[in-house]
């Protein structure tokens, strides 16, 4: 991705700040803004090639799925939930990580959130996209897909509100508005900005019409930032509730592997785990392409690696629950779960989702590897493999082998499985090129905070 | 110079989050009451130095919240428990605990909705155009300059007054915006 | 990092605190006189009354232990404020591994798992009977009693050292000793919460049982750390490091852990609820058969909703008489969740009462406080250099 061409920056970051030395108003709304308004590195259009590319693949695959059905994938009876659901449960895990960078680090004041959280934001806000067609793609019929919805019908019926699965309706629908009004909001004062500064006519009228108006007005400010502060308290339990209602999906049911109330918790922290994987993964390319080296730090990936380190831990957490209470059960079933998934068909899953998810991460507690990019490149696309088997452990050996030797079955993900999977990293990278190219991915206002001479005289300092 | 028919007011331009306080300060000083400030970030400070305390919003927010939570659970019981009642698996029609996913879902949604549009409501925004962007170098408040706007409605109101006045705040410029 | 030092400011020796020691050291050995006396009668009840009384004074001594930690790690002027409050509640765990010893002594009254018979003649409980037994129950406490103490000995000694003399190396070795406190907290409490309380009901399982128990001692350490942060404050100078600012946040930590306990017991519920399978629903319907029906609907009024909606209000927050009031409520309601968990294992006939479980409680909690007393009086009720303070002016 990188266009490689472009002199790193010449000034040195110290360790430890959040934003390079020599920075004020003007430079940090030039340099942000001109990867909107001015230049557009060969690199883009070769990442953006890529993406649509793969879109390609997704449109194709989609094609097949409609003219064929579901059967052109590997799910049959018992394991009647694939790739489809792994990937649904994957794609919203990694879209938790930018509302909850926005909104908790917000509210706990860490200022280091404000150069991460707008890209991350969108990369939620894709990911949602993304993660929201598998199980309407899931549906069979995903042009009636409307029937999810309570509405009042000629059929005098109405969704059965004790399922999960109309929760996850509710839930999935909910975050995805809600994220986008947070990122909405948080771009308003950036769009009059790019208002502002754009020198093409219709790039002045679209971002105008976006900006709705936006002046700077102090009066304006104080709501914006009560407006803020709210949407943030409303969205943290909003995050925390979405991938607790995704793991009801399978908690309420009564599979083994499936039912454990050590879910909720375990899931939001794999998610959250993913989601700064990601984040990560995104960020290190982007900042070495567009020479972001001063807005995004060192201490910035520290932050991440610190967070999943953290939170991979809680995971680590949960299976070993999973384990010992398989034991503690005293339960046949569970009991014959975990010793399938450690010695059954799948095993080579389990303890591949072991090597990534528990045993890598733990490179993270060293400070060398949380701030050598490389190197938590690396270990961030192992977490993402990790929390991908984690989901297909989950989904597929639960189902695979569960109560009744003879009707379990061994299920194989077919071609169109797989390129449905890849094809949404088509979907995801054109349209996360797309911000790139159109919206300033760092928020320019939350940046000119941290600027030197944006502390009133008589006020505090800060590092 | 000739004041024009229609004033918006006077505008000057400073460099700084302290200067535009200092004249803030020294405009409230002076008996000046209808002024508006305009930055390219918050200022805390300056918000509080307008006199901008509390908001309606948080009060608009808890109204949307329990509306929500209402709905979520009328729909629900509505749905479930009156108008298709229906057995699944032995479970009451007014399943409570299973209710509250929704319930939850609902109340985050209208609060948030009445966090976005009570913050564009009370700001008058959507507002296609307003005279201060007749400003000159009005552009550079989402950048780098701060404004500091007296207004024409204001009661002491005297254009060549009031510029005499903001050129002692050591502005970069000042200016007259027509309305 | 140059650290500012504040001013070493000590509870007086004419301090109402003071005072309020002893008188609570007379109530606590009445109080634990007269459970003295009833267990020679009683045996099984005064035990088992005793274990409710146990479980709520330890979760705040262990929820110290973890709140310190998340502080060393995180930093922040709120933890820094509280920091010798939690400090001193740590340093009672000597006293708890101490009043450990009627529990260890009472093993076979209060779980049905330690008697050979029962366990011969349920197959499950056979399956079970490689980790419940009695002589691996009590290594197992010896283990859990030995990392407590040894982690709160080294929290607290290195503490003192930073107050002495600011050198960053202590701060960053107490940081270091946050990191391994938390990944022992977590293991540790996980499997003390399975042995004491999951498996009075021994058939029952939850997996998510370990962190509910470590949200609430969370809670009880923030529920009890306000108040006596509030009444240092009103009686003591500590303006110059409490802030009105510290107080909200304090505040929003409460009400962010009453969210993190609701999170959890509510998705307990949901799970087994919905799923409805025999062995893990019957819990529930022993804790809501006749009155506990009530007390579980207390829970979500009194310990969920109510205490939620008035720290919703940012006034109530900065104000240290409704914090503090909230905060001793939370510790009422403590009492009354560990009631529920553990009384309706014994009473499969609804809602019963007895004197002891009021008493014991006291009991304990009288020498308890009497001991913690002592503890916070004994080095400066604000820690002198806390990085947190510098970053916090920064």
């Amino acid at each position: 991705m990188s266009d490689g061409a472009r002199p790193a920056e010449a000034t040195v970051v110290p360790p430890g700040a959040i934003i390079g030395p020599g920075q004020t108003f003007g430079s940090v709304t030039d340099k942000i803004s001109s990867a909107v308004l001015d230049r557009v590195p060969r690199g883009w259009w070769i990442g953006f090639g890529i993406g649509l590319s793969l879109l390609m693949v997704f449109f194709t695959a989609l094609g097949m799925l409609f003219t064929y059905g579901t059967g052109v994938w590997g799910i049959m009876i018992p394991v009647g939930w694939g790739l489809d659901i792994i990937n649904f449960v994957w794609w919203i895990g990694i879209g938790h990580a930018g509302t909850l960078i926005s909104a908790i680090l917000l509210l706990f004041r860490q200022r280091w959130r404000t150069s991460i959280n707008r890209f991350a934001e969108a990369m939620t806000l894709f990911a949602v996209a993304c993660a929201g067609l598998y199980p309407i793609l899931h549906l069979g019929r995903p042009w009636l897909a409307y029937w999810l919805v309570p509405y009042p019908n000629t059929m005098g019926m109405w969704p059965n509100f004790r399922s999960p699965l109309v929760w996850d309706v509710f839930a999935v629908s909910t975050y995805a508005t809600v994220s986008l009004l947070f990122w909405y909001v948080g771009l308003i004062p950036d769009l009059a900005t790019l208002r502002d500064r754009s020198k093409n006519i219709l790039g002045k009228k679209i971002y105008g019409i976006f900006a709705m108006g936006w002046r700077g007005s102090a009066s304006h400010w104080h709501r914006y930032e009560t407006a803020t502060l709210l949407l943030a308290g409303l969205s943290t339990p909003l995050v925390v509730s979405v991938h607790t209602i995704v793991s009801f999906d399978f908690a309420v049911s009564v599979i083994p592997g499936w039912h454990a109330t050590i879910f909720p918790p375990y899931f939001v922290a794999g998610a959250i785990f993913s989601g700064f994987a990601m984040v990560a993964t995104i960020a290190i390319p982007l900042r070495a392409a567009y020479g972001l080296e001063n807005f995004i730090t060192l201490k910035h990936l520290d932050n991440m690696a610190r967070v999943m380190l953290a939170t991979g831990l809680i995971v680590a957490y949960g299976y070993m629950m999973e384990a010992f209470f398989a034991f503690y059960s005293a339960n046949l079933f569970e009991r014959s779960m975990m010793h399938l998934r450690f010695t059954g068909p799948y095993a080579w899953s389990y303890w591949l989702l072991i090597l990534c998810n528990v045993l890598i991460p733990q490179l993270l507690w060293f400070k060398r590897v949380r701030t050598n990019t490389i190197g938590l490149f690396l270990v961030s696309i192992v977490i993402n493999i990790g929390m991908w088997l984690e989901r297909f452990v989950i989904v597929v050996t639960s189902l695979a082998t569960d109560f009744l030797p003879s009707s379990w079955g061994i299920y194989t993900p077919t071609i169109w499985d797989w390129s449905t999977y890849i094809g949404s990293f088509g979907l995801f990278l054109t349209l996360l090129f797309l911000f790139i190219r159109f919206l300033p991915m760092i928020s320019i206002f939350e940046m000119r905070t941290l600027v030197p001479e944006a502390e009133v005289e008589g006020g505090e300092e800060h590092s | 110079m000739s004041t024009p028919a229609r004033l918006h007011g006077v505008i000057a331009e400073f460099t700084n989050p302290t200067d535009l306080l200092r004249a803030i300060e020294e405009a409230r000083a002076a008996g000046y009451q209808r002024m508006d400030a305009y930055t390219p970030y918050p200022v805390e400070e300056v918000s509080e130095a307008l006199g901008h305390h509390g908001s309606a919003l948080p009060g608009i927010v808890l109204v949307g919240g329990i509306l929500g939570a209402i709905s979520g659970f009328a729909l629900q019981y509505w749905t479930s428990a009156i108008d298709y009642p229906l057995n699944v698996g032995g479970r009451p029609y007014n399943s409570l605990v299973s209710f509250i996913p929704v319930v939850f879902e609902c109340t985050i949604l209208f609060a948030a909705l009445s966090a976005v549009l009570g913050m564009l409501a009370l700001n008058g925004l959507p507002m296609p155009h307003h005279p201060i962007f007749n400003a000159p170098r009005f552009a550079l408040a989402s950048s780098d300059r701060f404004f500091l706007c007296i207004e024409a409605t204001d009661p002491r109101f005297d254009a060549d007054e009031v510029r005499r006045f903001l050129e002692r705040q050591a502005p970069r410029a000042v200016s007259e915006v027509d309305a | 990092m140059a650290t500012t030092a504040l001013p070493s400011v000590r509870v007086p020796l004419d301090h109402p605190l003071r005072k309020a020691g002893p008188r609570a050291l007379v109530v606590g050995l009445v109080a634990l006189a007269i459970c003295g006396l009833w267990a020679i009668f009683d045996p099984q009840q005064a035990v088992r009354s005793y274990l409710i009384g146990y479980l709520l004074w330890l979760g705040i001594a262990l929820g110290s232990l973890a709140i310190l930690s998340i502080h060393h790690i995180a930093g922040g002027a709120w933890g820094a404020v509280i920091r010798r409050p939690l400090e001193a509640a740590t340093r009672t765990l000597p006293l708890l591994a101490l009043l450990f010893v009627p529990i260890a002594l009472g093993v076979g009254l209060l779980y049905e798992w330690a008697h050979p018979g029962v366990v011969a003649e349920d197959p499950i409980l056979a399956e079970k009977a490689a980790y419940l037994n009695v002589p691996f129950f009590l290594v197992r406490a010896v283990i859990y009693f030995a990392i407590w103490l040894l982690i709160a000995l080294l929290m607290n000694r290195w503490s003192i050292e930073q107050d002495v003399a600011g050198d960053p190396r202590t701060t960053r070795r107490l940081e270091m000793l946050s990191r391994a406190t938390l990944l022992a907290y977590g293991l540790t409490v996980t499997f003390a919460a399975i042995d004491w309380v999951m498996s009075l009901e021994p058939h029952w399982f939850s997996m998510i049982f370990g962190l509910l128990v470590m949200g609430s001692q969370g809670l009880s350490a923030f529920a009890f750390a306000i108040p006596v942060l509030v009444v240092l404050m009103s009686t003591l100078q500590l303006d110059s490091a409490v802030r009105p600012q510290q107080l909200r946040d304090l505040g929003s930590f409460l009400l962010a852990f009453i969210m993190i306990w609701a999170y959890l017991a509510l998705s307990q519920l949901l799970i087994i609820w919905s799923a409805n399978i025999p062995e893990e629903i019957s819990w529930y319907l022993r804790r809501s058969i006749g009155g506990w029906r009530w007390v579980a609907t207390f829970l979500v009024v009194f310990h969920f909703a109510l205490p939620f909606l008035v720290l919703l209000s940012r006034n109530a927050k900065q104000r240290g008489v409704i914090l503090a009031a909230v905060g001793l409520w939370l510790i009422f309601g403590r009492w009354v969740e560990i009631l529920w968990l553990v009384a309706p294992s014994y009473e499969t006939n609804g809602f019963s009462l007895h004197l002891l479980d009021i008493l014991a409680p006291i009991a304990i909690g009288g020498v308890w406080i009497w001991f913690y007393l002592i503890h916070l009086a004994r080095h400066a009720v604000v820690p002198v250099y806390d990085p947190a303070f510098a970053e916090e002016e920064a």
